[in-house]
Formats: C-alpha cells, structure tokens, sequence
C-alpha cells in the first residue's frame, strides 16, 4: 500500500505576479511601441490589471491599458485556429496606431493549439512592417519568464544582427520589470542619471526616459549589458553576449542610499575600464547631498523612541526585497526577521541569493530566505515570526494587509498587488530615492496614532 | 421506452471502426431499433455508407459558414433505414483543435435537441485512440456509457486499444463508463480468435463477437452501402445481424483492466506466433 503523502497545493492563492502574457506591459514601456496580445479577453484584461491597476493604481499609456489591441479569442478560435482572427487584428492595428514595433504577444489558447504565428507574423515583416512575435503562453511562466521572452523577440526579430564597432561608455541598461516593480519610473529615472553622472551614456530601453525604439537599435553598439537585478535580465544578457559578443556585467543588488550607490557606481565604472574622474566628482557631490538631508534626519532618528521599527519582514520579489532588506539591515540598522521571495526565482539563481542574505547584506546579519509564492504558505511563515523589540515593519503586498493589522505592525506595499497605494513617480533607489523611502516609513512611524 | 443506449466505438485508426458501426446500425435498424450515428472524426467518413455518399455538410463546418444559430435538419441527415446521421467535422488538417471541436459539435447536438426519447442508440464513431481531451468527450460527462474496441489480431490493433481500455478506466471512476467487449474485425492473423480472447480476458471484458473477414465488406463500401442494404442475403450480412444481437443482448459491462507493455507482448508471444514454416508464403 502506498503512502498517503503531504503534498503542496498545485494552485496558488493571493497571487502575487501575471502570467506571461502580461508581458504586453514590457512592450507599453517602450515608446512608439504597441503590443498585440494574442489571447482570451480575460487573460488581456486580468494581467493589465494586475499589473498596472491593482499595483500602485500606475494607469497606462499609449496603446497600454484599454487601448490595448486584444485578440479576444473564443470558442471558434480554438476549434478552427486563431490565426484568421489575428491576421485581421494585425490589419486593424498597423491601420489604427502609428507605431514603431508592434509586438504579437501569444497566450495559452494559441500555443495550445499550434497555431502558426510566427508564419502569419512573418509575411508582416518580409512586407516590411515593423512587427515580431512572443510565445507567451501563461502555462509557460509568469510575467517575468514572459518580460525576458518579449526582449528576446525584439532583439532578434527587430534589432537584428550587427557587425559594427561596439562604442565604450555606452551601455545597455537591463534593470526592473516595467509595471510589475512598481517604482520602475522612477527607478529608471534615478538609476540613468546616476549612471550618467558617472560619465556613461546610458542605453535606457524602458520608461519616461526611453526615446523609443531607437534605442533598441542601438543595443548592438554599447561597450556591454548592465543586468541590476538578482535574476530578471540574465537570459536576455547572456543571448546578447552570444549574439553580438557583447559582454555583461550582472549586479544583483539595486543600491539604495549613498553606500551602496557609491559602490555601485565604482563597480560599474571599474568594469568599464572608463576615467574615474567624472563618476568620483559625481559621487562626492551626490553623498554631500545626501548626507546633508541624513543628517536632519538622525536628529529626528536620534530623539524619536515612540513606535519605531526594530525588526522587519519583507514579501516580495527578488529585486525589490534584497534591495529593501539590504538597505534596512545595513544602513538603519533594522534586524530582517524574515525575508521572502515571491517571483517564482528560476533554481539556478537561488543559491546565490540565499548566499546573499546569509553573508553579504549586513555585517553581523544573516537570514535564511524563504522562496515561496503561494499566499497561505507565505502567511504562515509571518503568522510564526515573533517580534521581539518596537514596532513591527511589514513591507509587502495587498494580501499581507490583514495580518499586518493582526500583528500590529506598520505596513506598507512595495510589491504586487498593492491597492492602498498610488504611486505617480516615485522611487526608493539610488541616492534620492533612499531618502523618499526613508520617508515613508517614518511618516508611518509618527503618523496614525 | 428505456434509456437511450449511447455507446462509443473506438480503435486504432484504419481497423474499420466506421464500417462496423454503419453495419452494425443497419443490422440493429432491422431488428426495428432507431439509432443516431455521430461520426466524431475531422475526414468527415463515419456516415457514408448509411447515406449513400459524403451527403452531409457537418456540424463544424456548419457552424464556421453559418455561426451558431442553427437549425437540426442543417447538421443532421436521414440514411438507411430512417438512421439519423451527424459528422462533427473538424477544423482543416493541421489548424486548430479538433478535439475541441467534437466538444463543441457534441454540444451543439444537445443544445438544438437531437436526443429524442425515440431513440433506442446513438452511436460515436470516435476517430482512432483517446489521444486527448476532446476524444475522449463520448465518454466524459456521462455521455456515452458504453464503450466497444474494434480490434484484430495485429499487434498495433491492440497496442491501441489496451490504451484506449486506459482512457476508458480513467473516466470509469468519474463518469460511470463502461467496456462492453471487444469486437474483432478479422485481419485473418494466425490464431486471431484465441489471441482476441485471451487480450479480451485479460482486460477484464469479453470478445463481443468476431467479424470474419469478407471481401464483399469492401465491395459494398465501393457501392456506398452498408452489406445488410448492398447484399441482405450474404453471409457477411447475417454476421452483421449477429453482431447487432450480441450488442442488444449484452449484459457484460466492466471497468477494464489495462495491462503493462510488456503484459500485452507476452500475451502476442503466447498467441501469435505460430511454430511453422510457412512465414515466407504470400
């Protein structure tokens, strides 16, 4: 007789990512370009949703959001194929937007049938248009698998080869998910003009300083790819580094405040083997500023004893939560209690970021992370940790809103879904952006008593 | 009137699966039995011979010309004997799903009311093996309860339905379906019967009736007729008969027992091969 064993739960609940198609978002944050989602209505509607309503109500633009081409299929689709319905969406869409790259994003109904799109696609191209295909079907991966499948698409479908001399300084910048990280603009902001200040110019592929896709047709020409991410943009830097030989340096740490921009800046400017002079007198500039704001702010730090955190639990994805922890635990001197992942980090990246919490983020501080994306397992492991000093901090997502209440603790969102949030520019990155978050959890701190 | 007996027919591709249900619905017709054929197969096949030819628009090319409100006389045809004749149809080869398509037509079916109390069968002439969902629609959701596995002698053949027996057991547990037997369509193989019979025991069921071969079997299909239409007084016709009456007086009806590969290749070894020395004849 076989054992009855104790299994997971195949489905998750509280999700905390969109699947693949959701992807559609990566192509709105690229000017001029127009995503044409290949799937259900639902699935169209859902990951917008999820990804830029339901996290900091971020809205949309261009041909995002509502204006989003859908396939809508149905029934008939999958009983004689989609790919009439597409064809005739692809008409639609070149007649009505006057786009740069439009990119056909496939979900689950199509993939699962076979319909062959990179065929209907590729009449498009070799008549000239501007188009490519994604197979993102949801059954495949979350928004993220599907984030580093479009960027694959577009470089080889669109950017295409490339023999010309490569241009030092210049320099690709590979760094949070567009929507799904939801300070990407600012993030992006923050960390182009760091980088810029360091005496680089900055390749910007994503956000309010992307110039379009232009820059996409240079990616080609920079002296390497800059991945600051634990794992997103890995695959795309590896398939650059084979495909025009282009190197890459991979940072897994977002730096937030002057520590570790600074280190940051000195890490990329000694890879890239650029003077030293500019990104130094950048810094030096940049950490008085910082230092000057710092300073009123440990006064406050200093005096203040009503309500402050000491211990601290982190639910989110890869980037957001090292980033955060990190900043936390080394430079305010918060003690993480917890610290759990919950983007589905692919197992080869989990070793070294479970290294990474264990030795690197502060000296004197270890914590065992946990990678979990199941809502009731994630639950579970707040509901067990014991606070022991202050005021507990949870940083997490809507679902963890409940029992942050329970636990008396201050609460805020800094990972999907978040709906008590709205976030218009912000950032919690790089120098200023350390500041703005510092900010936020101390207003936390002294308010709502 | 009883409870409408729905019973799918499934096999390995080319078996003749097609033309043992159209014969056998002739034969039950003559035994005074009203019988519905839906042919569940994209090439569209399962209703020639009762119709005297491809006389039949089917269901999913109906929908795809016409969209979904449709009339009954549309999809549904009468042939030999006042037999009510459907072919699901199926997307062209190599797009879409077809699969999905007899869920859709099988619904369709329901939804514009082809089962009548009047009924005494319907029939699902289900294309080759229960390959995946949408094969397997006959007998899901309580639909059809009763299952037959046109086989022969070869090897494949029964490749094939010992994993059809296995499409079969999973929906047994849910759905309520059952195995009535195994009808042989003879291949004339070396000691067919005995081997028909021991893989019938073996799945839990029974060999249902054994079909011999007949070469008038394909002149009637030249003629698009079934054999009871094209030669009522052939041997092969009263075959068919006795086969119609097997079906009616079945009683046997088992949740089978599918059997591991290597289980299936002893059974042939025992069975099919023959010690003698006639391998190099024509």
């Amino acid at each position: 007789m076989s054992e009855i064993q104790k299994k997971k739960p195949s489905v998750i609940s509280d999700v905390r990512y969109a699947c693949a198609v959701g992807a559609t978002n990566t192509v709105v944050a690229i000017k001029g370009a127009v995503p044409i989602a290949n799937c259900s209505p639902g699935c169209q509607l859902k990951t917008t949703a999820m990804l830029t309503f339901e996290n900091g109500f971020q809205g949309s633009i261009a041909a995002g959001g509502g204006n989003m081409p859908s396939s809508n299929a149905t029934e008939n689709d999958v009983v004689f194929g989609g790919i009439k319905t597409l064809d005739n969406l692809i008409k639609s869409s070149l007649k009505i937007y006057d786009g740069d790259l439009f990119v056909v994003l496939t979900g689950c109904t199509g993939e699962l049938i076979g319909d062959n799109v990179p065929d209907l696609v590729g009449k498009y191209q070799k008549a000239g248009y501007p188009i490519v295909y994604a197979n993102t079907a949801g059954f495949k991966g979350n928004n993220l698998y599907g984030h580093e499948v479009v960027v694959d698409a577009i470089i080889d479908q669109f950017v295409g080869d490339y023999s010309g001399e490569k241009k030092k300084g210049l320099i690709n910048l590979w760094f949070e998910t567009p929507y799904y990280n939801q300070n990407w603009r600012g993030d992006y902001q923050e960390l182009a003009r760091i980088l810029r200040g360091a005496g680089f110019d900055v390749n910007v592929l994503f956000g309010p300083e992307n110039p379009g896709v232009e820059a996409w047709k240079r990616i080609p020409q920079a002296q390497f790819n800059l991945v600051v991410s634990p794992w997103v943009g890995v695959k795309n830097a590896e398939h650059l580094q084979k495909k025009y030989d282009q190197p890459f340096l991979h940072i897994p740490e977002i730096p937030v405040g002057e520590e570790a921009t600074t280190k940051f800046i000195r890490q990329v400017v000694e890879y890239a083997g650029i003077d030293k002079k500019q990104s130094e007198e950048f810094i030096k500039q940049e950490a008085s500023i910082y230092y000057y704001y710092l300073e009123h702010f440990s006064e406050f730090f200093a005096e203040y004893w009503y309500g402050m955190p000491s211990e601290f639990v982190v639910t989110a994805d890869a980037a957001y939560a090292l980033a955060y922890s990190k900043f936390l635990a080394d430079q305010i001197g918060l003690i993480p209690k917890r610290v759990i992942i919950t983007d589905n980090t692919p197992a080869k990246f989990r070793p070294a970021i479970t290294e990474y919490f264990k030795n690197n983020i502060s000296e004197g501080v270890s914590i065992d992370v946990d990678f979990e994306e199941d809502g009731y397992e994630v639950e579970k492991l707040i509901e067990g940790v014991e606070f022991t000093a202050g005021k507990p901090l949870i940083l997490g997502t809507s679902w963890e809103l409940t029992l942050a209440n329970k636990k008396g603790a201050l609460f805020f969102e800094i990972s999907t879904p978040s709906s008590e949030t709205l976030i218009v520019n912000r950032s919690h990155i790089g120098y200023k952006g350390a500041l703005q978050f510092l900010e936020r959890i101390y207003s936390a701190s002294v308010g709502g008593k | 009137m009883g409870e409408i007996r729905q019973i799918a027919i499934y096999g390995k591709g080319g078996i003749g699966k097609s033309t043992t249900t159209q014969n056998l619905t002739a034969g039950l017709v003559e035994h005074g039995k009203k019988v519905m054929v839906v042919g569940c197969d994209p090439k569209a096949d399962s209703t020639r011979l009762l119709l005297g030819g491809l006389a039949q628009k089917t269901v999913l090319d109906t929908i795809r010309d016409e969209g979904e409100d449709i009339s009954l006389d549309r999809i549904m045809k009468e042939g030999f004997g006042g037999t009510r004749c459907v072919e699901s149809g199926g997307p062209e080869p190599g797009v879409g799903c077809a699969g999905r398509g007899i869920i859709t037509s099988i619904n369709m079916l329901e939804n514009l009311g082809a089962y009548t109390d009047d009924l005494d069968y319907v029939f699902y002439d289900v294309l080759g093996d229960v390959v995946c969902g949408g094969f397997a629609m006959p007998i899901r959701e309580g639909k059809a309860k009763e299952i037959y596995i046109v086989a022969s002698g070869e090897m494949m053949a029964l490749y094939a339905a010992n994993n059809i027996a296995k499409g079969i057991q999973r929906y047994a547990k849910t759905g309520g379906v059952r195995l009535g037997g195994i009808i042989c369509n003879s291949r004339n193989v070396d000691r067919e019967l005995d081997l028909l019979r021991a893989f019938a025991k073996e799945l839990g069921t029974q060999l249902l009736y054994f079909v011999p071969r007949n070469n008038i079997v394909q002149r009637a299909e030249i003629n698009k007729k079934t054999v009871i239409e094209y030669k009522p007084d052939s041997d092969q016709a009263q075959e068919y008969r006795n086969l119609a009456q097997a079906v009616i007086d079945n009683t046997s009806f088992v949740i089978p027992t599918p059997m591991t590969a290597e289980r299936l290749e002893e059974i042939l070894l025992e069975y099919g091969l023959m010690d003698n020395a006639d391998d190099y004849r024509i």
